[in-house]
């Protein structure tokens, strides 16, 4: 029984072509466009996530207490060398780096800009963030007068590879010190606060400018899966500022949140008109065949299978619709992941937000499960009204009806 | 022809109030959207516009490209009375702007110190109405400094304290002083307060030799939405090819193609809800066009030709398009008048944000009678395409094979 009633479903689900691919289209063409913008947008932030954790934060990072309110390199860790030495040998720690900073003015012969100096170490920064990946022009070089800078900051100052630089800072006695400085490399991290005002130049350089001790540091980032770390390294060193990335980076969570329930918003009305598309279609369907229904309850069959024949249907068409819209999706995002959307036009402006000139997707398995039970879930609903009025009718009515 | 679709439109219920509501809602929410960000960018370029920034800006050419003390205004007043000439332009002040050294006990930091017209900037600018303590500049202030509050901060200094400055002079020379704080003020605008400090402009030249000489002339207009057109008579005015006039448009670049950049992922979205709302009332059109081949048929049996049904077809779209219309246009106005004039406050929205440039938690909307319109004519536009397959649908029938048709 239950073959048959598969079997007249499958053929009634088609049984009026045109409508059916109407419905189908809608599904496949609102859902691959979904699953594209959703792509995308959470593309966007990943990928600005992802390079702010390599860039600068890490998952975690350490500071001495005020830094981050003072910036003031008085507030350092002092056995920063030591922390980094015993983190290193602790599971699930995949790199650490140290880092050490100050404020300053950057200055060429013509320009001026406020700039951060970074004293890092391209060993450790390579394998802690693939810190190469970063650089869009020159070489990855800090050796003698060495310096890589931000992009903005470049554009700032209308400096090229080898352009000379001055940067002055204070030091850790308070005295105006000032370093020259050749650029060797520009890089674009999307990280806006490196791509304005950061400048590189190797860490024992900058301790000696400075005046801070070699296993001094103003930041150790730490990368790990380890969800348990925070709470560890806050228990064991609460002389000290333990933040995890969102904490540090609040921004990125709420642009994540926002495109959680931008996304879920857009998911909800998109599903809420597809389900009335497919409620009208299984509605007038199911009126146009009422007769036919009208015998089947008239020769006996019992109402379940009616029931069932029906849901099997409207499941039917909302399958069809999926596949194809999964798999339109799916051309669609890897077109996206793979080679995203040019806004070269506007790169100025993406670089000042922290974003690249080609905006490349994300592909999750989420957005497909997803899409499969909203979609499934509302055909099933879009024959509620339909099978109310099947239960209401009185086959011998019915049967004895004008078509 | 149109009473037979106003018949109709009555006649199909579930069709109609289907259309109906779909067309209202789509209307409501792209008004509004569209509504909500053309006035939170205008918001931004305005904002900006209010703090620092001139819708014009005038600079010795290669001033912003290569900078340098030889390429400073050197004769500001004769292009002053040139300005005062041109009837678009409201005001007009000129600033002489340098980067130096400031220090307070044991800190230090670079800041960039701008010679200004107190009087001026205070119509000009929010520099005056960004007070959080002390006092704002007048002329003849002296060596009182007016100073962000990031630079306060950074230098731990209150109002009274003295500050020493060490920089460049215009003609290239040594100089040093020591300012006195006089009034610290908060924009908002991050990077500005952590870094701007104010002399007015009487003491500062002759601290940096800089009388009749200054780093730009900014320039406010009477009406921004004519700021190409005043540039241009500037342009015409000024007549020097060492000289550059500038509107907002390209001074602040990034932030236009930022806007442009944020329009296109706006409409990239509201793209995603027209389609799928288009489809489905294509899809009751057509679910009702195929419930009625028969009386297409008979129609066109009695004479009426593919034209006639095109029109049949048309009037019970644009009906019904009309009146949800008519209903969405004045309810989503009004949201777009209520918020533009009260707009949505977000707390935190802007320490959220400030680093890139948001200044304020308020997004205000815009409320445009041309934006309305052409939003209005999107979605007629988009029900009357809804029509066009179910009519090729009708047509693909023979009249008298419809006629019969079951």
């Amino acid at each position: 029984m239950f073959k048959l009633i598969l079997k007249m479903a499958w053929k009634n689900s088609f049984l009026r072509l045109s409508r059916t691919l109407l419905v189908v289209l809608m599904i496949s063409v609102s859902m691959s466009m979904m699953l594209g913008i959703a792509g995308l947008y959470d593309g966007m932030t990943l990928n600005m996530i992802d390079k702010t954790k390599r860039s600068e934060s890490g998952d975690l990072s350490i500071y001495a207490k005020d830094y981050r309110v003072q910036k003031d390199i008085k507030y350092r860790i002092e056995n920063a060398w030591s922390i980094k030495k015993e983190l290193e040998k602790r599971d699930g720690v995949e790199a650490v780096v140290l880092r050490i900073k100050a404020d300053g003015l950057v200055s060429t012969a013509r320009k001026s800009s406020f700039a951060s100096i970074i004293g890092i170490d391209l060993d450790d920064e390579e394998r802690f963030g693939r810190f190469s990946e970063f650089l869009k022009k020159g070489e990855i070089d800090l050796s003698k007068r060495g310096a890589i800078i931000g992009i903005e900051l470049a554009k700032t100052l209308k400096v090229r590879i080898g352009s000379k630089l001055v940067f002055s800072t204070q030091d850790i006695s308070g005295e105006i010190n000032s370093m020259a400085l050749k650029v060797k490399g520009i890089v674009h991290t999307t990280n806006i606060g490196l791509d304005t005002g950061a400048v590189f130049i190797d860490k024992q350089k900058l301790h000696r400018f400075l005046g801070t001790k070699p296993d001094e540091a103003i930041q150790i980032a730490i990368k790990s899966e380890d969800k348990k770390l925070l709470e560890i390294l806050k228990a064991k060193y609460p002389a000290l500022e333990v933040k995890n990335f969102l904490e540090l980076q609040p921004m990125l969570k709420q642009m994540q949140d926002m495109m959680l329930i931008f996304n879920g918003v857009s998911f909800a009305i998109v599903m809420g008109v597809v389900f009335i598309g497919i409620l009208g279609v299984m509605y007038v369907s199911i009126l146009d065949r009422i007769r036919e229904f009208g015998i089947m309850l008239g020769v006996g069959m019992h109402y379940k299978y009616i029931r069932l024949q029906i849901i099997l249907e409207s499941l039917f068409v909302g399958l069809t619709g999926y596949i194809s819209g999964a798999v339109l999706g799916v051309v669609l995002l890897i077109y996206l992941r793979d080679y995203g959307l040019d806004f070269s036009a506007f790169s100025d402006a993406l670089a000042m937000w922290g974003y690249e000139s080609t905006i490349k997707g994300t592909i999750k398995i989420s957005y497909f499960t997803n899409t499969f039970v909203a979609i499934m879930s509302a055909s099933m609903l879009s024959v509620i009204i339909p099978l109310r009025k099947i239960k209401k009718l009185n086959p011998i009515d019915v049967i004895k009806a004008e078509k | 022809m149109f009473s037979f679709a106003l018949k109709n439109i009555l006649f199909y219920k579930g069709r109609s109030i289907t259309t109906f509501i779909l067309t209202f809602i789509s209307a409501i929410l792209f008004i509004v959207y569209v509504s909500m960000m053309d006035g939170s960018h205008d918001s931004m370029l305005k904002n900006s516009l209010k703090i620092y920034s001139g819708a014009i800006e005038i600079y010795h050419k290669d001033y912003r490209d290569i900078g340098g003390n030889e390429y400073l205004i050197r004769d500001v007043e004769s292009i002053e009375k040139k300005l005062s000439l041109v009837d678009g332009v409201e005001l007009f002040s000129s600033r002489y702007e340098t980067y130096g050294l400031l220090s307070f006990g044991d800190n230090s930091m670079a800041s960039m110190v701008v010679g200004i017209e107190p009087k001026k900037e205070e119509q000009l600018t929010q520099l005056k109405v960004a007070l959080v303590d002390g006092e704002y500049l007048k002329y003849g202030s002296q060596n009182c400094l007016y100073i962000g509050s990031g630079v306060a901060k950074r230098l731990k200094v209150k109002i009274g304290d003295e500050i020493s400055f060490i920089g460049g002079a215009s003609d290239n020379s040594f100089v040093a002083d020591i300012f006195m704080v006089y009034g610290v003020f908060k924009t908002g605008l991050s990077e500005f307060d952590d870094s701007a400090t104010f002399v007015s402009r009487d003491y500062f030249d002759k601290l940096m030799l800089s009388k009749n000489i200054a780093s730009y002339i900014t320039v406010k207009v009477k009406d921004l939405d004519r700021v190409d057109e005043i540039n241009s008579e500037i342009i015409k005015l000024l007549n020097d090819e060492n000289l550059e006039s500038l509107t907002w448009k390209t001074l602040m670049k990034s932030m236009v193609e930022t806007m442009e950049v944020d329009s296109i992922f706006g409409y990239i979205s509201l793209s995603l809800f027209l389609v799928v709302i288009f489809f489905v009332i294509m899809i009751y059109g057509f679910i009702n066009v195929s419930s009625r081949i028969k009386e297409f048929g008979v129609l066109r049996c009695v004479g009426l030709s593919k034209k006639h049904i095109f029109l049949l077809l048309f009037y019970e779209i644009f009906i019904l398009s009309t009146f949800a219309l008519i209903l969405a246009t004045p309810i989503a106005g009004y949201i777009c008048y209520y918020y533009s004039i009260n707009p949505i406050v977000i707390e935190g929205m802007a320490e959220m944000y400030k680093d890139y440039g948001i200044v304020s938690d308020e997004i205000p909307f815009s409320f445009d009678i041309f934006t309305i319109s052409w939003n209005i004519s999107l979605i007629y536009g988009l029900n009357i395409l809804s029509i066009i397959y179910p009519y090729f649908y009708i047509n693909s029938f023979k009249s008298i094979e419809a006629s019969r048709h079951v």
